[in-house]
């Protein structure tokens, strides 16, 4: 006799493979709005230290950003960004676009585009 | 009373077109079902679905005036005429007003609507609930099925063969938080993947439409507060 549904609903999503619940379902909102809160307080700080103590030259603005503190905050908020861009313009594609060749390709596009904003924006301040 | 009506049917029509009336409520005509009762007994090719005619069977769902609701609990003092009457939005027509609801009893079967408890041996009389525990499905039992919410709900149209709908999650909350059942884990973890619960969009169509007062997307919300307690 099978086994009733839900002694083996558990066990059958549990196989899935992990790529494919990496972002999806409760994991995807909960790091959606994760970032969303670091971002809305990375910004906010970020902010109010330009306006209190904003750099006199480029210089000084370089070796402000440079620093450790800096670097890793600026850095996490451009990861951040890219996981909270993927999440949200990825519901959209899921919600509009309907035709697979065309669904996929756009969701390459934009994960593409996103790695390579946060790589780049990595590189310029790592380098 | 000036209305005008979706009117369809395949094996004649080459496609669907509005055909106006005009009725005169009799004495004791109140809800928008009476009328359509005087309808069909002038033009009984009009095909609607009615049972109990007092908003419990869920029958009588359609798009009133653009907004969904059952015609038997739908006064005429309180409607706009001309009656623009369409079939619930989503669903295939089968004719005229009448839509075919097989999607959304599909969804609605595979939440196990019904209490999962695998223990070998049954009480000798019924299970118990404090009376705590019995308040707790309140508000989710309380739904007819009648599809006015999942009808009228955006992120059901754009994925409707992927998003369970309001309806569904409604009767799968209902038993989520019910203490008798033991398959919590396993219906949290069927509706947690991309699209079954987390297309919704908070739109709140479906409060503001369902005719019992319900509210789905608080019933939703429940299940991904379950779900995030489930996974601390």
């Amino acid at each position: 006799m099978d086994s009733p549904w839900h002694c083996t609903v558990g066990a059958n999503l549990r196989r899935r493979s992990a790529v494919k619940k990496i972002l999806s379902g409760l994991r995807a909102w909960t790091v959606q709005r994760v970032s969303a809160l670091y971002l809305l307080g990375f910004t906010i700080y970020f902010s109010l230290h330009l306006l209190i103590n904003p750099p006199a030259s480029q210089q000084m603005w370089r070796m402000y950003i440079l620093t450790p503190a800096p670097q890793v905050t600026t850095l996490l908020f451009f990861a951040a960004l890219a996981i909270h861009a993927w999440v949200g313009v990825r519901d959209v594609i899921l919600d509009y676009l309907k035709p697979f060749p065309l669904r996929i390709t756009a969701l390459a596009v934009l994960a593409v585009g996103l790695a390579a904003t946060t790589i780049w924006a990595g590189a310029l301040l790592l380098g | 009373m000036r209305l005008s009506i979706y009117r369809y049917n395949p094996d004649a029509d080459a496609k669907p077109y509005m055909q106006n009336y005009e009725i005169q409520p009799q004495p004791g005509d109140r809800m928008l079902l009476d009328i359509l009762e005087r309808i069909r007994a002038i033009d009984d090719s009009l095909a609607y679905r009615r049972s109990c005619r007092e908003g419990i069977c869920g029958s009588d769902g359609m798009n009133i005036n653009g907004r969904n609701g059952l015609a038997c609990t739908t006064r005429i003092s309180e409607v706009k005429e001309p009656v623009v009457l369409r079939p619930l939005p989503s669903f295939p027509a089968i004719r005229d007003l009448v839509v075919d609801l097989s999607r959304f009893f599909r969804q609605y079967h595979s939440v196990h609507p019904y209490v999962v408890d695998p223990a070998p041996t049954r009480p000798e009389k019924e299970r118990l609930q404090t009376p705590e525990q019995r308040e707790e499905i309140n508000g989710l039992y309380e739904c007819i099925l009648c599809a006015c919410c999942s009808s009228q709900c955006p992120s059901y149209w754009w994925n409707p063969e992927k998003f369970l709908g309001p309806a569904a999650l409604i009767q799968a909350c209902r038993f989520i938080v019910d203490s008798r059942d033991k398959a919590t884990e396993a219906r949290l973890d069927q509706l947690n993947d991309v699209n079954k619960l987390f297309r919704r969009r908070v739109i709140m169509n479906c409060a503001n439409v369902c005719p019992k007062g319900l509210n789905p997307a608080a019933a939703i919300e429940r299940i991904r507060q379950a779900m995030l307690k489930a996974s601390l």
